[in-house]
């Protein structure tokens, strides 16, 4: 077996096919961003903590700097980029953007990732669900109550949310 | 020039040869949740990355006979939506429930949260109160069952060698058995556990006829509370047992003052807590 300096991967990332070597320890996250020039996934802390750095790999939501560029090999890759022809990811960023649950934005195509694959999973969520499907990304500004909101409407309408009102 | 090289076996055996191969220097990589950030932290001596993510024969949760078997790359999702496990091992489905954050846990896996170490890995505690055995394998000694209890031997400190891979945890199903766990921290998601209980208590009527109870990062490593299992055995659940227990406990764990929690306080709280997690395995 060899133990290699240097992994050839082959990666799709938001639809296109990337050949590319990368360094053993490279996290996903600085191989998007450094070598694909996909500046959407957001670096805030590096360590897993604060969701910034989401994406969709094989289908699951992750967060990128707790992946290895070399463990994409062969998988699909996500990010908000690459999602603007998705129905589900254009009405959320639509609502995000109505409820105010956008202010510096460094948080954003994480959090809408994030929602996308929850909202996905379970269309009729409740708030609590909603706050804990989103507990793995951070927001500095919005203080979380537009956020949740916003993804509100996004699964039962404007209807219900005046309702709720 | 970096000072790691990766390798990816195709299989498990593969993999076994290269522990044995790499004489130390090798380092298993999984969901690398805790791999990544203590690599950016500037933790790890230079070593060869094995990644195992792609074995799939390590991946699953199943019920064989008696027993109940969990792949060790089985992420804490998928254990969560594992309706086996929601029904038969109550405690573990509870604790993968409030596992880090939904992300966290689509890559940590639960052999990753053994191996780790920690005195307050999550999956240890439900584990241990469900007598699980690690299935440890390497290409010298073949297979071997690490029962949870002897597998920690302080804080970060594992009984797995540099050559062995752990492959499964199985534990006993039981149908009489019913389990908790109870987790608190600082906040509901991602903090580090101030302090983890789980319970499994089997009870003919109202009298308890085994009952195990496991604590988490209230000593060096998770911990069973012999003591207290020993004097539940016998009684019912009730009002004076509780408190009892409670005390009992409290003597049977060594937590340290950090800057979350004091000493005082998680003494206190272990007994609070395993009160609350026999009343909910109560007859
Ligand atoms: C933001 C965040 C929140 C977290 N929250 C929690 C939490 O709430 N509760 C909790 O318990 N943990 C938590 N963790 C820690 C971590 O996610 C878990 O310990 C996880 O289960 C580790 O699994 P992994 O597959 O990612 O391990 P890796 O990072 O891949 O490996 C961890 C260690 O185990 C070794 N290893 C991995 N697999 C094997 C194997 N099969 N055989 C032998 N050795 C192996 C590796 O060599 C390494 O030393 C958190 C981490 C982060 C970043
Ligand atoms: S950059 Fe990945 S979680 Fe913060
Ligand atoms: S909008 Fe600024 S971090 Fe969320």
């Amino acid at each position: 077996m060899e133990f290699k300096q240097q992994v050839a991967i082959k990666v799709t990332v938001n639809g296109a096919d990337i050949r590319a070597a990368v360094a053993p320890e490279e996290s996903l996250l600085d191989f998007l961003r450094k070598q694909c020039g996909v500046t959407d996934v957001k670096c805030g802390c590096g360590m897993g903590e604060c969701g910034t750095c989401t994406l969709v790999l094989a289908g699951k939501v992750v967060k990128s700097c707790l992946v290895l560029a070399a463990q994409a090999d062969g998988r699909e890759v996500w990010t908000l980029q690459g999602l603007e022809r998705d129905p589900l990811a254009a009405r959320l960023q639509d609502s995000f953007a109505r409820h105010g649950a956008v202010q510096c934005g460094f948080c954003t195509p994480g959090m809408l990732i994030a929602a996308r694959g929850f909202l996905q999973r379970s269309p009729q969520p409740t708030r609590a669900e909603i706050r804990e499907a989103l507990s793995g990304n951070l927001c500095r500004c919005t203080g979380y109550q537009k956020i949740v909101d916003a993804v509100w409407a996004v699964a039962y309408g404007d209807a219900a949310e005046q309702e709720r009102a | 020039m970096t000072k790691y090289r990766y390798v990816a076996p195709a299989t498990v055996d593969e993999g076994l040869e290269i522990l044995r191969q790499g004489g130390g220097k090798v380092r298993i990589a999984a969901g690398c949740t805790n791999l990544l950030p203590d690599m950016r932290a500037k933790e790890l001596a230079d070593c060869v990355l094995m990644d195992i993510s792609g074995l799939g024969e390590l991946r699953g949760v199943d019920a064989d006979g008696g027993s109940i078997r969990i792949g060790a790359l089985t992420t804490i999702d998928e254990m969560l939506h594992s309706p086996l496990l929601e029904q038969e091992a109550v405690a573990l489905w509870r604790a993968c429930r409030q596992f880090a954050d939904p992300l966290v846990r689509n890559r940590a896996t639960v052999g990753g949260n053994l191996a780790n170490g920690s005195p307050a890995a999550d999956s240890a505690v439900p584990l241990l109160a469900l007598d699980a055995s690690a299935t440890v394998a390497s290409r010298a000694a073949g297979k071997r069952e690490v029962p949870l209890c002897e597998l920690w031997r302080g804080p970060y400190q594992t009984a797995i060698a540099a050559d062995e891979l752990i492959t499964a945890i199985t534990f006993p199903r039981d149908a009489a058995r019913r389990s908790w766990f109870i987790k608190n921290g600082l906040r509901r998601a991602m903090a580090i556990s101030l302090i983890t209980v789980a319970t499994a208590v089997k009870q003919d009527g109202c009298v308890v006829t085994g009952a195990r109870v496991a604590l988490g990062a209230v000593g060096p490593t998770p911990l069973r509370a012999r003591r207290t299992e020993e004097y539940l055995q016998g009684r019912a659940i009730d009002a004076a047992t509780l408190a009892e227990a409670a005390e009992i406990v409290r003597g049977e764990i060594s937590p340290i003052s950090d800057l979350r929690a004091s000493k005082e306080y998680r003494t206190h709280l272990a007994g609070v807590l395993l009160r609350r997690a026999l009343e909910a395995v109560r007859a």
